[in-house]
């Protein structure tokens, strides 16, 4: 029973982190209807840059997250300007093509500037056990558990009560209309893009002391994140929160009870399951295949 | 060149037509250029050479495999690799643990790849772009997730080692020259294969549904079954080229057998060469695989990723400037020039065209009983207890205000939609009634449609999208085509034959409409809004051929907003407002029921009319 709740409590940490990534690729593809397959790189970049910062300059983590999510944040537009944009009504082959093609340059690049070792970043503060009763957390997980809530909650008010957000949500559900509502609709997704990248941006900073930053690190995460967008239908902030933490959960207990190795077969199977069986992801929020 | 230069050439026996074959510029240029890549690294005779052209042969030919679902069938999977690392795996197991020759194991390893292909493709065809792409990575990711966790089996992330034993019998050879001949072939079978499937009524009904899927199924293309020959062709081909390759390399791990790496960069060779089409992928490869290589060579080891900062940046300027690819560019130009070559200027003479399907039974017989049809929206009755029933040889006009249900009903009886609760029976050709569950069946039957928001193949030309038609009753590319000019004659397109379908005007495309659906063959017609955007010349003309068909034998459905055209058309009208059947009977009739006045005018109308 112990194990179990430790299992449980581990689940809903790895769903706090899952969901932080998860949420800006849910923002782009709700709006722009474009499927980033270049996210996980955006990750990636935050990663060394918090990295970078912290071994270099000496910054705090967390202090570091502020100019990253400011970088990111530029990231997501210059990548909205001059690679989504002008695609905008081309083929989907062509957009899928033109992500993927931004991810392998990315991931390269990282292999070229920083070779294939592990960078991690030392803060031991971040890595202090709370004991809650007999059960074990780290305080990183804890900070990551209220930087989610707080995330979707803020995001949500964001898009529901200012003119921004409502213009968004124009956006996202008719791009004509909004249109000609006046809305500047490419202003709209340069800013959604850089909305959802600096999301990265501060998870970055929050997984960071967490696991150490590879190349690769964002195609390992990417590719949870796919899964949790597709659980949670595609579209709704609060849908991708409970995708991860469903994914959380699948993971920290599909590693005890089946195998460690075989934790992301299991998700990727439930991933298959939920785009043949259930398009419109598991809460019915969206609608995956239209 | 224009087309009176052109020498025509009769048909001959099969040596005959080889030397025909042969001798065009086409095949000679293909072929010349084709044997430099074993050419000149046997020729040079050195090692590194021989390595870059084996992998060029190697990438091309998966690259090949991989257009026939990637490009023709456009579902672009980024999971590729799954198959080649079942086809290594399979055949270098076969002979670890049997002895088995790689040469009988690499069609284990190709029946295994097309077996997980049907199962990979059957139930992901239904989901759109991206979430196609990412269902196969998925898939990818799965595979290579057990292969490292079966440790017992396939060594786990350790790998395997291909036992050396040299020789033909074995595929692994001391002199590396022998591993490019048959890299070589490889490359010569998927193009083969590649170019009879595009050659094929395969190849026009892979464009179709990957164009559009309705026009498709009204066509009475099976969606699934089509691309899932695709999927199945493509898994074969890459299994087998896995296979050598697993004894080329004489070593496997799942990181490299299962690679999401090597998979994009197998796609990304054909979008650079040009998706879709026959010499697109090769040519990307040619082009790439060297670049990256050459790269690699000069800045040594300490760049590694280099070549997939080289291949993503191409990757996203391409997309970015070439979108078609350097096929899809220039290909035209090129070809044009390859024609001006001797022997250019012939071509075969055009089949006889095969003679229209008779249509037999008796006239006034039931063709069609619709029995209560109700289609339920949500809240919205559509289509409310609509019954009726088509006789042979009639022309039915289906008129009624605009959202009356008249397109819903169509759908219905064309099987795009599943009535809620009611019955349609079709007579078949044996005499019996039939109830067909699938659009693509209704089309076999001979019911025929056409869509009244157009539905053209937009990057086919006129001709083609009539031959998609013309395949249902004559699957030879020749018949088919021969077809298609003489529907194209009737409905008046022939001027137009070459032009794409994108780039026509509204008329010529409903003229198109019905011209795809007549190629068909259908013994029941049925014509949504045909006359609507027609000037009043066309829709005098699209009148008399209406009237054309029906005395072919074809019985006829035909919605219309053009009253005065539908009521000198038609053998009998039925109206329908608000999902129900108001009014029914002759056109006379019909025009003086105060109903249907009152539906199309509205009641004080009627009244102040005196009615």
């Amino acid at each position: 029973m112990d194990v179990l709740i430790q299992l449980l409590i581990n689940g809903i940490m790895l769903g706090s982190m899952y969901a932080i990534i998860s949420v800006g690729l849910t923002l782009i593809f709700g709006v722009i209807r474009v499927v980033n397959f270049a996210h996980g790189e955006l990750l990636m970049i935050g990663m060394y840059a918090v990295y970078l910062l912290c071994a270099k300059m000496g910054l705090h983590p967390y202090v570091a997250a502020f100019p990253v999510i400011v970088l990111l944040f530029l990231t997501g537009v210059l990548i909205q300007r001059f690679i989504i944009q002008p695609l905008l009504d081309a083929d989907e082959h062509i957009q899928i093509f033109a992500t993927v093609g931004l991810s392998t340059a990315l991931v390269n690049l990282a292999l070229m500037v920083f070779g294939a070792d592990l960078y991690s970043v030392s803060s031991p503060d971040i890595r202090v056990t709370v004991k809650l009763g007999t059960y074990n957390v780290l305080v990183g997980q804890l900070v990551m558990l209220g930087a989610a809530v707080t995330l979707v909650v803020g995001l949500h008010a964001f898009m529901q009560k200012t003119a921004l957000g409502r213009a968004i949500r124009a956006t996202a559900q008719n791009r004509n209309a909004a249109l000609l509502m006046g809305v500047r609709v490419n202003r709209i997704y340069i800013f959604t893009f850089g909305l959802g990248a600096a999301c990265v941006g501060l998870a970055s900073a929050l997984v960071s002391p967490l696991f150490p930053a590879t190349p690769t690190v964002g195609t390992y995460f990417v590719l949870t994140a796919f899964v949790v967008v597709v659980l949670g239908g595609m579209r709704s902030m609060y849908g991708a929160f409970w995708g991860a933490m469903i994914i959380g959960l699948v993971d920290s207990l599909s590693a005890y009870y089946i195998a460690p190795d075989l934790k992301e077969v299991v998700y990727f199977a439930i991933f298959i399951l939920i785009l043949i069986f259930k398009p419109t992801g598991l809460f019915g929020f969206g609608r995956g295949t239209e | 060149m224009s087309e009176q230069s052109m020498i025509e050439v009769q048909r001959g026996s099969f040596v005959q037509m080889l030397v025909f074959h042969l001798s065009r510029p086409q095949t000679y240029c293909s072929l010349a250029l084709l044997s430099l890549l074993v050419l000149i690294p046997a020729l040079s005779g050195s090692a590194f050479l021989i390595h870059i052209f084996v992998t060029i042969c190697v990438f091309a030919a998966l690259s090949t495999a991989w257009n026939i679902v990637g490009g023709y069938a456009g579902q672009l999977s980024l999971g590729h690799m799954m198959f080649y690392g079942i086809g290594a795996y399979t055949t270098s197991l076969l002979v670890t643990h049997f002895g088995l020759t790689p040469w009988i194991g690499m069609w284990f390893g190709a029946v295994l790849a097309a077996l997980v292909g049907a199962a990979v493709g059957y139930p992901c065809f239904r989901l759109r772009g991206p979430f196609f792409s990412l269902s196969t990575i998925a898939f990818l990711e799965v595979i290579r997730l057990l292969s490292i966790h079966f440790v017992g089996l396939t060594g786990g992330s350790a790998g395997l080692i291909v036992p050396l034993k040299l020789g033909w019998a074995w595929m692994v050879f001391s002199d590396k020259v022998n591993y490019l001949y048959i890299a070589f072939s490889l490359l010569l079978l998927c193009l083969g294969v590649s170019l009879a499937i595009r050659q094929s009524r395969l190849g026009y009904y892979l464009t179709a549904v990957r164009e559009r899927e309705d026009a498709a199924l009204a066509a009475g293309i099976n969606n699934s079954q089509v691309k899932l020959k695709a999927v199945v062709v493509s898994a074969m081909l890459t299994a087998l080229i896995g296979a050598f390759h697993a004894m080329y390399l004489t070593f496997l791990e799942p990181a490299t057998m299962f690679s999401l790496g090597t998979s994009i960069e197998v796609a990304m060779f054909s979008l650079i060469g040009g998706l879709g089409t026959v010499a697109g992928p090769l040519l990307g490869t040619v082009l790439v695989v060297p670049l990256a290589e050459m790269a690699r060579g000069w800045l040594g080891a300490s760049a590694s990723g280099l070549h997939g900062v080289v291949y993503g940046t191409v990757l996203v300027l391409i997309t970015l400037t070439l979108p078609a690819g350097l096929v899809g560019t220039f290909g035209d130009r090129v070809g044009r020039m390859i024609a001006r070559l001797p022997g250019g200027n012939r071509r075969l003479a055009d089949r006889i065209t095969p003679s229209l399907r008779q249509i037999g039974g008796t006239k006034g017989e039931d063709l069609i009983k619709a029995d209560h049809l109700v289609m339920r929206f949500g809240g919205l009755l559509a289509t409310d207890h609509v019954s009726f029933s088509l006789k042979r040889g009639e022309i039915l006009g289906i008129i009624g205000p605009n959202g009356a249900g008249k397109t819903t009903l169509f759908n219905q009886i064309s099987g795009f939609l599943q009535p809620t609760s009611g019955t349609i029976a079709v007579l078949d050709g044996h005499g019996a009634y039939v109830s067909p569950n699938a659009p693509d069946a209704f089309a076999r039957l001979g019911i025929g449609r056409t869509f009244q928001i157009v539905q053209p193949f937009g990057r086919l030309s006129v001709i083609e999208n009539i031959m998609i038609g013309a395949f249902l009753r004559h699957p030879h590319v020749d018949d088919a085509r021969a077809v298609a000019l003489r529907v194209a004659q009737t409905v008046g397109l022939l001027d137009q034959q070459d032009v794409e379908a994108r780039n026509l005007p509204i008329g010529a495309l409903k003229r198109l409409e019905v011209a795809r659906t007549l190629a068909s063959e259908p013994s029941i017609l049925l014509l949504d809004e045909v006359m609507a955007g027609q000037n009043q010349t066309d829709t005098m003309g699209m009148v008399d051929l209406i009237r054309a068909i029906r005395d072919t034998g074809v019985t006829i459905i035909a919605i219309e907003h053009n009253m005065q055209a539908i009521m000198s058309l038609s053998d009998r009208i039925i109206v329908i407002d608000s999902g129900r059947v108001i009014a029914e009977g002759d056109p006379q009739e019909v025009v003086r029921n105060r109903k249907v006045i009152e539906a199309y005018l509205g009641e004080d109308f009627v009244d102040a009319q005196g009615f």
